[in-house]
């Protein structure tokens, strides 16, 4: 008895690259693309389990031709094949309509359990793992930091990160569970990876293979419209005081209480 | 006509590059102060694939083409000279003269283990008074029967100190100068041979240098490489291909210093304004930006060329030429560009620059790189 494994994931623009807005749109030439580091921890945990357990993981991806590379990535790092779900139709998704997709994707398949990042980090939206779970009826727990199987009672145990401390929750198969980055390390694809990656299966599925209409996928199906981008407000620079230690104190008091307000 | 890397390519950069990032990073500086030899680090590359990039699977390599090593090379360089030099060491010097005149049952036995990073590998030309000339070389190597007797000194061995597996170049036929020279695969315990350290180099300092003597090494003639007296030419091909990764190498550690260069030009602020916005600083980056690129693409081309089949032997003195006189180049401006900052230990810029020196040196000096491509272009 092995475990089955589903990881859905997604091609990102590596935020820690400068970008560029004009008239409020994202200028998206030059954009250095790169899989969503929550989803690279997704598929850590998953080869993690699948060492400790056997395990088939198998990687599924909204996006265009080039976010294949996302994939071939996961797949470079040991998943055993993938899915990517290609149609210009679903071009502009937001988190309703992309769980949609992914509920069509999943409603005849089996699966111990689904892993997704906690959310991605090009809209930091985090709704589409909640969202997919609520569609397949399944339990879910949110923003895991840990993440252990029980193959006998059918379940899985997870350590997740809440506002006050850590939660530590028992949830049946089948089930979702979104991760954290502060989970694991996420190994870097060998060579070897790299190129067994071209030979693992990679099957593209279509709209209309989903039994889907253009009216509820893309920018059609989803209720969130994007007006515009704008750049966050550039920092302020900070005050520097300077004079010896009980006048430093003073101004800071000063300043903490009277200024900032916080004491 | 294609200037960029295939997605596989694009896949392994990607990939040495985390591993530069996450691995060979943190751990440079410690290095090249403390000089000793990375082995930890030098395990974890093999664990990548990074010991034998492009020798065939069959022989423990990864079966990548020369592009893909260039890229490896180039990410470890941009932040370590000493590991960059390690892996080309034993990809180039060690495992390519196995793959160009190794037998079968050579391979089996000294390539496998080398290209798997199993264990690690040297090469031993240069003698001290025998560098550029290596028809001049003393070290010989005497006949007796089925074995040959082998008596001299090698220097400036990187990795001398750690490898396991030496190849060595000697003299058969003085007379006979280039002609003369015969190839041998030596295993580290073979009694006579001693590996003294060397210390107090100026720049890929971790990387360890070492001296080979030979007092009666006896070998037989079943690790002999290659035809005797035809040494010369392994020793050659070696070097051409080697050329390539040491350009690479020289292109990751202009780099370094570009990229540590632009992000203090951008930080550091002098008469009001960010010294990257004073023209003289900003022409600096820029001159940087374009000899690397020049460099790099010169790099590839060779390395391309050699994964075609063609006559790359030109083109690979040529990349080696620009890249060592580039990273040369590059250096000393990152540590004009960082003012007093860029001449103490503190910032990387300083390592560069005595890290990216050597690239002028070994493996075919910038002058018989010039007089490669000269013959050349000349006729």
């Amino acid at each position: 008895m092995s475990l089955r494994i589903y990881i859905c994931c997604k091609q990102v623009p590596d935020v820690a690259m400068p970008f560029q807005i004009k008239e409020g749109q994202l200028i998206k030439d030059g954009l250095n693309y790169i899989l969503n580091a929550y989803d690279a921890s997704s598929v850590e945990e998953a080869l993690v389990l699948k060492a400790e357990h056997g395990a088939h993981i198998t990687l599924v991806l909204i996006g265009p031709d080039k976010a294949k590379e996302a994939l071939r990535k996961g797949l470079a790092m040991g998943a055993d094949d993938a899915v990517h779900l290609n149609d210009e139709a679903f071009e502009g998704c937001d988190s309703h309509a992309a769980a949609k997709i992914l509920a069509k994707f999943f409603a005849d398949k089996e699966y111990d359990f689904i892993l997704t990042g906690k959310q991605s980090q090009d809209m930091d939206m985090g709704l589409t793992g909640g969202i997919l779970a609520h569609h397949l009826d399944i339990p879910y727990v949110t923003n895991a930091v840990g993440l252990k199987a029980d193959l006998s009672n059918k379940k899985v145990s997870v350590k997740r990160q809440g506002d006050d401390g850590q939660e530590m929750i028992d949830i049946p198969f089948p089930c979702l569970v979104t991760c954290s980055n502060d989970m694991n390390d996420p190994r870097i694809p060998s060579l070897k990876g790299i190129m067994s990656s071209k030979k693992k299966p990679l099957e593209v599925v279509a709209l209309d293979g989903l039994g889907l209409t253009t009216s509820e996928v893309g920018s059609a199906g989803s209720p969130t419209n994007l007006v515009s981008w704008a750049e966050p407000d550039k920092r302020q620079a900070g005050q520097k005081f300077e004079g010896d230690a009980d006048e430093l104190v003073g101004t800071l008091m000063d300043k903490l209480a009277n200024d900032a307000k916080v004491i | 006509m294609h200037l960029q890397l295939n997605e596989d390519q694009k896949m392994i950069q990607e990939s040495a590059r985390d591993f530069a990032v996450k691995f060979v990073a943190p751990k440079a500086k410690e290095l090249d102060e403390t000089q000793k030899f990375p082995t930890e680090l030098v395990g974890q590359a093999a664990e990548m694939g990074f010991m034998g990039v492009a020798i065939p699977e069959q022989y423990g390599g990864s079966g990548l083409d020369y592009v893909s090593y260039c890229c490896v090379i180039e990410e470890v360089a941009r932040y370590c000279g000493s590991t960059s030099v390690i892996l080309s060491v034993n990809n180039s010097l060690a495992c390519e003269p196995l793959m160009i005149a190794g037998t079968e049952e050579q391979k089996k036995e000294w390539l496998t283990p080398l290209a798997s990073g199993q264990k690690l590998g040297c090469f031993g030309l240069t003698e001290p008074n025998s560098g550029s000339d290596c028809g001049s070389m003393k070290t010989n190597a005497v006949k007796k029967g089925n074995d040959w007797v082998i008596n001299g000194a090698k220097i400036w061995i990187t990795c001398g100190t750690d490898s396991d597996t030496f190849i060595v170049f000697t003299s058969t036929d003085a007379a006979a100068g280039n002609r003369g020279i015969t190839a041998f695969i030596m295993d580290r315990s073979t009694p006579g041979l001693s590996v003294l350290p060397m210390h107090g180099k100026m720049g890929i300092r971790a990387s360890g240098l070492s001296e080979l003597v030979f007092e009666d090494v006896v070998i037989p003639d079943s690790q002999r490489l290659g035809e005797e007296n035809k040494g010369f030419k392994i020793a050659m091909n070696t070097l051409n291909s080697g050329r390539i990764g040491i350009a690479a190498q020289a292109v990751g550690i202009s780099r370094g210093a570009f990229e540590e260069s632009a992000k203090y030009a951008q930080q550091r602020v002098q008469f009001g304004k960010p010294i990257s916005r004073q023209q003289s600083v900003a022409n600096h980056i820029a001159d940087m930006a374009v000899q690397i690129d020049a460099a790099r693409l010169l790099t590839w081309k060779a390395a391309s060329m050699k994964d075609h089949g063609q006559n790359y032997s030109t083109v690979s003195a040529m990349a080696k030429m620009k890249a060592g006189e580039c990273v040369s180049w590059v250096t000393n401006k990152a540590v004009q560009v960082h003012g007093g900052y860029g001449y103490i230990k503190e910032y990387d810029v300083e390592r560069f620059f005595r890290d990216g020196r050597i690239c002028e040196i070994y493996e075919g000096t910038t002058e018989i790189q010039k007089l490669v491509v000269s013959r050349a272009v000349l006729g």
